[in-house]
C-alpha cells in the first residue's frame, strides 16, 4: 500500500433500503480523512432496484420495464454501467484516504480488490482477479465493482453475486429490439454467475483479508457525526430527479451493452429491424441481422472482429458492414 | 533520460511521451494550459496523464460559469470504472467543456493535445498563478523526464 492505515473500521449497515444501500457508503467519502484509518463496510439492499454509474445515460435504462416491475432507479458516483441489484447481492466498500491508494487506477483496483478474491478463495470458491479486471470464476463474473474518489477518500465498491436474476438484469436495459435483450440474457447466463457463499463466513473472511492487506487492526465502528450529516444530505440529493437524470443523452446510433469486461453486445437499429453483434474477447460470438437468414452470417462467427471488418471492406451495403462502420473500433473489441 | 526526436517542430518526446512546447504545464496535475484569444485558456491532459489514466469511459464538467479555485475539481473522469476528480490548474471561471470529448471520451486518448482538450477557463488570478506552470523547454524536458522515471520506478507505466 502507498501509505498504510493502522486501523480498519468495520461498519455493517445491514439490510437497508435501495437508497440507503448507496447513500450510506457515499457518506463515508465526506467524513474527515484520517491517514491512519481505512473503513470496510457492508450493506444489503432490502428490495431490487437499478443503479446507473456516474457518467452513464438515463436513456440506457428501459423505464417502461422499471415501472412495470416497480424498480426504483438510482445513480451512484462510482463508475460502470446500469446494473440490476437486489437482496441476493452482498455489497461491500473499502474506503481509504487518497494518500493510501496508488495513483494509477487499474493498479489501485487490482490491489484493493485482491482481499475480496482471497476471501472467496478461503471459502472454497476458485475466484481470480482476471486479466480483464473482473473477479471471476471459470470466466464468469461473480462480483461487480466500481470506484470513486470523493473528496479526500477513494472508495472501492463491490457486490458479491450470491444469486442473479439474468432475465430481469437484461430486461432493465434499454434496447431497440427484443432480439438484443435475448442476446444479452444469453451472454449474461454464460458470463455472470452466482456464488452462493455463506454471508457470515464471507464477511468474516473479508474483514480478515482486508486487515491483512492493510496491516491494520479491525475495529467495529459506526458513522460519525459529519458522516451522518452527509448521509442525510445524500438521501435527499440521490433521490432528486436532477441527480438521477444528471446524464441524459441519446444512446447513439449503436447501442453497446457490456456483459462483463471483454464481452459486448452491439445493437444497430435500422429500418429493416436490428443488427445484433456479440463480441467476446475480440471475436464475433454471434451475429443476427433481423430479416436476413442466419446462414448468410454464420461464416463470421468465431472470426476476429478485425478480420470481419477487412472482409466487409468492399461490401459496404452488407448490413453488418453498415453496423460496423457506425461502431467506434476501440469500444467494439475492448 | 534524454529527449527523443519528434516530427513536429513544437513537440519534444521525453521517455516516449510527446510534450507540446507551445503551451504551459501544471506539474502537479499533468494538465496542459494553452492561452487562447480573449483571455481564455484551454486545458487538457498531457500524454503521460492519458497513459496512466487508462481507457476513458466518461467524464462530466461543472456548469459553465462555475468559479473554480486552483486544485479544486472542475469535473470528473472515469476509467476502469474508477471515477476521479479533474483538478483545476488555475483559479478561473469555467467557460465551457469540450462537447466532443463528452460525446467521445476516446478523443482524449487519440488527440490529447488537439481535439481532445477538456475545458476552456477564464483565469481570475493568472499573474500570481502562471509562474507555477512550466513552459520553458529545458524545464519541461527535465520535469517530464523525472516524472516518467518516477512513474516507471513505481510501476505506474510499463518499462
Amino acid at each position: 500500500m502507498a501509505s498504510s492505515p493502522r486501523r480498519l473500521r468495520v461498519l455493517d449497515f445491514g439490510t437497508v433500503t435501495p437508497l440507503r444501500s448507496q447513500t450510506s457508503w457515499h457518506a463515508l467519502g465526506y467524513g474527515r480523512s484520517d491517514p491512519d484509518e481505512a473503513t470496510l463496510s457492508f450493506a444489503r439492499p432490502r428490495a431490487p432496484y437499478v443503479c446507473l454509474g456516474r457518467h452513464r445515460s438515463f436513456a440506457e435504462v428501459d423505464h417502461e420495464t422499471l415501472q412495470l416491475l416497480g424498480l426504483p432507479l438510482l445513480r451512484r458516483m462510482a463508475g460502470g454501467g446500469p446494473v440490476y441489484l437486489d437482496a441476493q447481492q452482498l455489497f461491500f466498500q473499502v474506503t481509504l484516504p487518497t494518500s493510501a491508494v496508488p495513483a494509477r487506477r487499474d493498479l489501485a483496483l487490482a490491489q484493493l480488490l485482491a482481499p475480496a478474491v482471497s476471501a472467496l478463495r478461503r471459502l472454497g470458491v476458485d475466484a481470480v482477479f482476471d486479466a480483464r479486471g473482473e473477479i471471476s470464476v471459470g470466466g464468469a463474473k461473480v462480483c461487480g465493482h466500481g470506484a470513486a474518489q470523493i473528496e479526500d477518500h477513494v472508495i472501492v465498491v463491490g457486490n458479491l453475486i450470491r444469486g442473479f436474476d439474468h432475465e430481469r438484469a437484461s430486461r432493465v436495459l434499454a434496447t431497440a429490439s427484443p432480439t438484443t435483450t435475448a442476446e444479452v440474457q444469453r451472454l449474461m447466463e454464460r458470463y455472470v454467475a452466482a456464488t452462493p457463499v455463506d454471508p457470515t463466513a464471507w464477511r468474516t473472511a473479508m474483514v480478515e483479508e482486508y486487515a491483512a492487506l492493510l496491516g491494520a487492526t479491525p475495529v467495529t465502528g459506526r458513522l460519525r457525526v459529519n458522516e451522518q450529516r452527509a448521509l442525510t444530505r445524500l438521501d435527499s440529493e440521490f433521490a432528486s430527479r436532477g441527480w438521477i437524470r444528471h446524464v441524459d443523452r441519446p444512446t447513439g446510433e449503436v447501442r453497446t451493452i457490456k456483459v462483463r469486461a471483454g464481452v459486448w453486445v452491439h445493437e444497430w437499429a435500422h429500418d429493416g429491424g436490428a443488427t445484433v453483434l456479440s463480441v467476446t474477447d475480440g471475436r464475433v460470438d454471434s451475429v443476427l441481422v433481423e430479416g436476413l437468414p442466419t446462414s448468410d452470417l454464420r461464416t463470421f462467427v468465431g472470426a476476429p472482429l478485425d478480420e470481419v471488418r477487412r472482409v466487409l471492406t468492399d461490401r459496404t451495403t452488407h448490413p453488418l458492414a453498415t453496423a460496423l462502420a457506425a461502431m467506434p473500433a476501440a469500444r467494439v473489441s475492448a | 533520460m534524454s529527449a527523443q526526436p519528434s516530427t513536429r517542430a513544437d513537440e519534444v518526446v521525453v521517455g516516449g511521451f510527446p510534450v507540446r512546447t507551445d503551451r504551459l504545464y501544471d506539474p502537479g496535475s499533468h494538465l496542459w494550459v494553452r492561452p487562447m484569444p480573449d483571455g481564455i485558456v484551454r486545458v487538457g491532459m498531457d500524454a503521460l496523464n492519458v497513459e496512466t489514466t487508462g481507457t476513458l469511459a466518461g467524464l462530466d464538467f461543472l456548469p459553465e460559469g462555475t468559479p473554480l479555485r486552483r486544485g479544486t475539481p472542475y469535473g470528473t473522469v472515469e476509467a476502469a470504472k474508477f471515477v476521479g476528480p479533474l483538478a483545476t490548474p488555475v483559479s478561473s471561471l469555467l467557460v465551457r467543456g469540450n462537447p466532443a470529448v463528452l460525446a467521445d471520451p476516446g478523443l482524449i486518448e487519440r488527440e490529447p493535445y488537439d481535439g481532445g482538450w477538456l475545458v476552456e477557463l477564464r483565469p481570475t488570478d493568472w499573474d500570481d498563478e502562471a509562474p507555477a506552470l512550466l513552459s520553458d523547454v529545458t524545464a519541461l524536458r527535465a520535469w517530464m523526464s523525472a516524472e516518467v522515471a518516477d512513474y516507471r520506478e513505481r510501476g505506474l507505466i510499463a518499462e
